[in-house]
């Protein structure tokens, strides 16, 4: 096919615009099961977090994988993140009053997204009464649980009321369509269920979005990184779109917590489309799904693409040789000794380090050694020390500068 | 060597040197009878108080014996009420009536010294700020002197304002809607704010500055710039305990650090009675931290919180007296003596590490009652848990004490359960005879001594932690606090769940008949919710043309490292909350969660 096709999610994704062509159905019996996927969040103003960590755990033990948006989360950021994510359901941990209202708000949202289908289940502590919960259950919240319920009974609740096999409707790619969030969403679905490959790239003459992979050792600072560099560029260019494909490791037997979101500040925005991606058995850094859903992010009009791995051990190379325009190797200075340094295979690859944490008091001589090593590489790789932490880093200014086309 | 590891070093020091008095004690015949000497003078010296049944006893009870030895190891190691290391009291006197002494044979500095006000606090916030003042005018009903306690709801928590996206539920809930001064003024209408027998408690943090800058501005407001240096009360401008529990840091912690060291510079020299911070670990313990991580984290943090301001050029002996801690007390066993170790420990730290004078050694302790054991299910029974905790949190000698109320696992407390839960402390401290008549009627019993020495060598084992990860700041960027806390909750959680962990009503004896508590919810109508905006809405409007200017100059010293303290007390009286955390969020960011 060499139809031109316009593949913009949408630029308002709070409202889908509905002017999709006629879907294809696709349900998971024919494909592999997906684990059920789940946002947890905290309400906005509240920050009792103790008992969601616990449920979160309780469900990942369980197989689910859940996306954990964080405490004090707007309304709009729950549903926004829940949409892209494209999960079964929504639970919300609430403490400090104001439920009815905000559940409420949860649901209309969903109501404009188009995505009533996601359930939404949740409960607290017991400022949530009987009665509010009669009248948030009327309105549509699946389940509100009190105080004292096992956290079995949640579990069981959940895998029985979101477990079934679904049913999604991918939008056919076609020149009038228009990608909200909700429907590019779906298509990353069908495209981890292998149900579906729509080949945009041959249905596509526009220049594909440009692609960054950013991998390095867990607690290097990828996420702060990646959040400050979506800062700076949503900044720089007022109408431009980044998408951020994020992986978090699964547990063995389990499912996964999916947690970059939560600690995010500036990506939960409406220009930014975020995935969060489990590994499910994959070593290496990446996803099976994660191919496939390059290919479809690539083509769908955003400015710049940013794939996040999982925390990588010494002998890996994520990125294989296609899969990304550029690559980031992020490091803090707490690698070790000088002849752990030669190990790290991705130094040899990667097109940009980054030494971050450079605030410590290792860094000057890590980045020395980091020096020497690229010089012996002769690729002419950059190094970039920053401290991402640090409010307007200057080091994180240069990096992103770097990054410009 | 790390402050931590220097504590620890420091109390091993001081517990050896107790076992060296000892056995001079018993070795050494001057110094013998130099200790004898003092026994006799300090019995001599106790007063007396008659019972209502007839009975005479000492104010004070002393370990029966003659045993040079064993005197030693009270007086170095315990200390007597108000004596370093402070484990009986931080004071020589407590909780006692006026005229209560029979015979006053004491010496007259110490009853000058005792703690003379009421210790009950009831903390309060709902509604509008008019709201709670006419709770607070009826808890203050109930009160000889005027101690309040504030609590503000979410979006002041957080520094929003009250027409921010998506709080409109949360305006009023919980706590207090503050947007502005004009609230604030209103919120505390009718009490003498510059009275020495009135004190104010504000239960808030990462916005702390911005709230007390209105305080202070509200007060000028009302009675004149005199009335500064006579603000007495608390702000709890923990933001370190925010980090690792309770989650309500709005900007980056060395932001937050930096607007606190400002606040806390400002008030030790303008606001003299002014506590700029309470230390928390009550929050630590909600969220889940084992009482020896509640003890350890809190003090931990108490020691960074002198670094930083010693840092900025401030005397410790000028504001160690200005801190105060805050604990929560459960129903585990470690509360036998926690508030004992953690004065122990805090003065050795000033005494040793810091070379503080015996004022600023003092751990002044506020108590909560633990939220976290209320449970919802057959509710009634947390009077019951309520009035143990009470009596735990009492034989710790606390200095100030909030109960919490029995319906509160569901809603802001009804004045019906208010009344309850303050009566509980009446009940205890005057109507019940433990602590009317002889001070410390349970106190140094063995049970409570082995208690005390495991849970400090808990805490020292927590110190040691800390350090190794490069201090209490380092500890926070590896997450540990959090990670610990959260491994405690989940544990706990779990014993409920298995039923390890009984809770009466819910894993053991659970009447299944038991219908859900039909209590009567207190809730912020929406009309005032409403109201709470126009207000807000019309202080926008009235100021529309100086607020751009005031912030300009707020963010002009935030630049230039001025003290921010000083210039919020200007910029309140133009801007709402919300304004000013915005514009401070455009300086220097928004903290980043760690989960």
């Amino acid at each position: 096919m060499k139809s031109r096709i316009e593949l913009h999610p949408a630029r308002n994704p709070s409202l889908s615009r509905g002017k999709t062509k006629p879907a294809a159905l696709l349900t998971t019996p024919q494909a592999p099961r997906l684990p059920i996927r789940l946002l947890t969040a905290v309400p906005i103003c509240d920050g009792h977090d103790s008992a969601i960590n616990t449920i979160n755990l309780e469900f990942i033990r369980q197989g689910i994988e859940v996306i954990y948006l964080g405490y004090h989360r707007s309304a709009g950021d729950i549903v926004r993140a829940a949409v892209q994510e494209d999960v079964r359901a929504i639970g919300l941990s609430s403490y400090n009053g104001g439920h009815v209202e905000f559940f409420a708000e949860v649901l209309n949202l969903l109501k404009k997204y188009g995505a009533r289908d996601i359930g939404v289940f949740g409960g607290g502590g017991g400022t949530i009464t009987p009665a509010d919960a009669r009248a948030m259950e009327k309105n549509g919240v699946d389940r509100i649980f009190f105080p004292g319920t096992p956290l079995t009974e949640m579990v069981t609740f959940v895998k029985k009321s979101y477990g079934a096999p679904r049913s999604i409707r991918v939008p056919r790619a076609s020149r009038t369509t228009t990608l909200t969030d909700r429907h590019l969403a779906q298509l990353l679905t069908a495209v981890e269920m292998k149900a579906h490959c729509p080949k945009l790239s041959s249905q596509r003459s526009v220049k594909p979005s440009r692609v960054i992979g950013i991998t390095g050792p867990g607690g290097a600072g990828k996420t702060t990184l990646i959040d400050e560099l979506v800062l700076r560029f949503l900044g720089a260019a007022p109408r431009a779109r980044v998408a951020i494909l994020s992986h978090d490791p699964s547990l063995v037997g389990h499912g996964a917590l999916l947690g970059d979101r939560a600690t995010m500040i500036y990506s939960q925005n409406d220009r930014v489309f975020m995935r969060s991606v489990a590994t499910r058995g994959q070593s290496g850094g990446l996803s099976p799904a994660t191919e496939p859903s390059l290919d479809v992010l690539k083509y769908c009009g955003f400015d710049l693409v940013l794939v996040e791995t999982v925390g990588i051990g010494q002998e890996a190379l994520p990125f294989g040789r296609e899969l990304v325009d550029r690559t980031i190797l992020v490091m803090s200075p707490d690698y070790g000794s000088r002849l752990q340094l030669q190990k790290i295979v991705m130094l040899d690859v990667a097109d940009i380090l980054v030494l971050n944490k450079s605030d410590l008091a290792a860094a000057k001589t890590a980045a020395a050694e980091i020096e020497q090593r690229l010089a012996l590489n002769q690729r002419g790789q950059k190094l970039i020390c920053t401290a991402a932490k640090r409010h307007r880093d200057p080091g994180v200014d240069a990096l992103f500068q770097w990054l410009q086309p | 060597m790390s402050v931590l590891d220097q504590v620890c070093h420091s109390v091993e020091a001081h517990d050896n040197f107790v076992e060296q008095q000892v056995a001079r004690a018993r070795s050494e015949t001057p110094f013998r009878d130099q200790i004898l000497e003092r026994w006799q003078a300090v019995r001599a010296g106790i007063g007396t108080v008659a019972t209502p049944t007839g009975l005479k006893l000492p104010r004070l009870a002393l370990p029966q014996t003659d045993e040079p030895g064993e005197i030693t190891r009270y007086l170095y190691g315990e200390g007597l009420p108000g004596e370093f290391p402070f484990l009986n009291a931080a004071y020589p006197e407590m909780y006692l009536e006026p005229g209560e002494l029979t015979e006053k044979t004491e010496p007259k500095s110490r009853l000058a010294n005792r703690q003379s006000e009421e210790p009950t606090r009831l903390f309060a916030g709902l509604g509008l700020a008019e709201d709670t003042n006419r709770r607070f005018h009826y808890l203050t009903r109930q009160q000889n002197s005027i101690r309040l306690s504030t609590a503000f709801d979410g979006p002041t928590l957080y520094g929003l304002d009250s027409d921010s996206d998506g709080v409109f539920g949360k305006i009023g809930e919980g706590g207090v809607a503050i947007d502005t001064i004009d609230d604030m003024e209103r919120l505390y209408a009718g009490f003498p704010l510059g009275d020495e027998h009135f004190s104010v408690s504000m239960t808030i943090n990462g916005p702390a500055p911005i709230i007390l800058a209105m305080y202070v501005a509200a007060a000028q407001r009302r009675f004149g710039p005199g009335v500064v240096p006579k603000l007495r009360g608390t702000v709890q401008a923990d933001v370190l305990k925010e980090v690792q529990a309770q989650n309500e840091i709005i900007f980056p912690i060395d932001a937050s650090l930096r607007f606190l060291t400002d606040m806390a510079e400002f008030t030790v020299t303008r606001l003299p009675r002014w506590y700029p911070i309470s230390i928390s670990g009550y929050h630590i313990a909600e969220a889940g931290a084992t009482p020896v991580q509640q003890a350890a984290y809190t003090l931990a943090n108490g020691f960074t919180y002198i670094q930083l301001f010693r840092e900025r050029g401030l005397d410790v002996n000028q504001f160690g007296p200005r801190l105060s801690f805050f604990l929560d007390c459960g129903l585990d066993i470690e509360y036998v003596a926690l508030a004992r170790v953690c004065r122990k420990l805090w003065a050795i730290g000033l005494r040793d590490v810091f070379g503080a004078d015996a004022r600023a050694q003092l751990f002044k302790l506020h108590t909560q009652t633990s939220g976290r054991s209320l449970i919802a299910h057959e509710f009634k029974n947390n009077l019951t848990r309520t009035a143990a905790e009470l009596m735990l949190a009492y034989i710790n000698a606390t200095n100030s004490c909030h109960s919490n109320s029995a319906d509160e696992p569901f809603t802001t407390p009804s004045e019906e359960n208010v009344r309850l839960a303050a009566q509980a402390q009446a009940i205890l401290l005057e109507e019940s005879g433990l602590f009317r008549f002889l001070m410390n009627t349970l106190g140094g019993s063995p049970g409570m001594k082995i208690v005390e020495q495991a849970v400090q060598e808990g805490v020292l084992s927590e110190f040691r932690e800390i350090d190794r990860l490069g201090g209490v700041l380092a500890a926070i960027e590896h997450r540990y606090q959090r990670s610990q806390i959260q491994a405690s909750a989940h544990r706990y959680e779990q014993q409920i769940n298995d039923g390890t962990r009984p809770i009466i009503g819910l894993n053991r004896y659970r009447d299944a008949n038991a219908k859900a508590p039909a209590v009567k919810v207190v809730r912020t109508p929406r009309r005032k919710k409403q109201l709470q905006i126009e207000r807000l809405e019309r202080f926008k409007r009235q100021h529309r043309s100086e607020a751009g200017r005031a912030l300009d100059d707020l963010a002009q010293v935030v630049r230039q490292g001025g003290n921010v303290f000083a210039q919020l007390i200007k910029t309140v009286e133009r801007c709402s909350l919300g304004q000013i955390t915005a514009r401070l969020h455009e300086l220097v960011g928004h903290y980043r969660p760690t989960i």
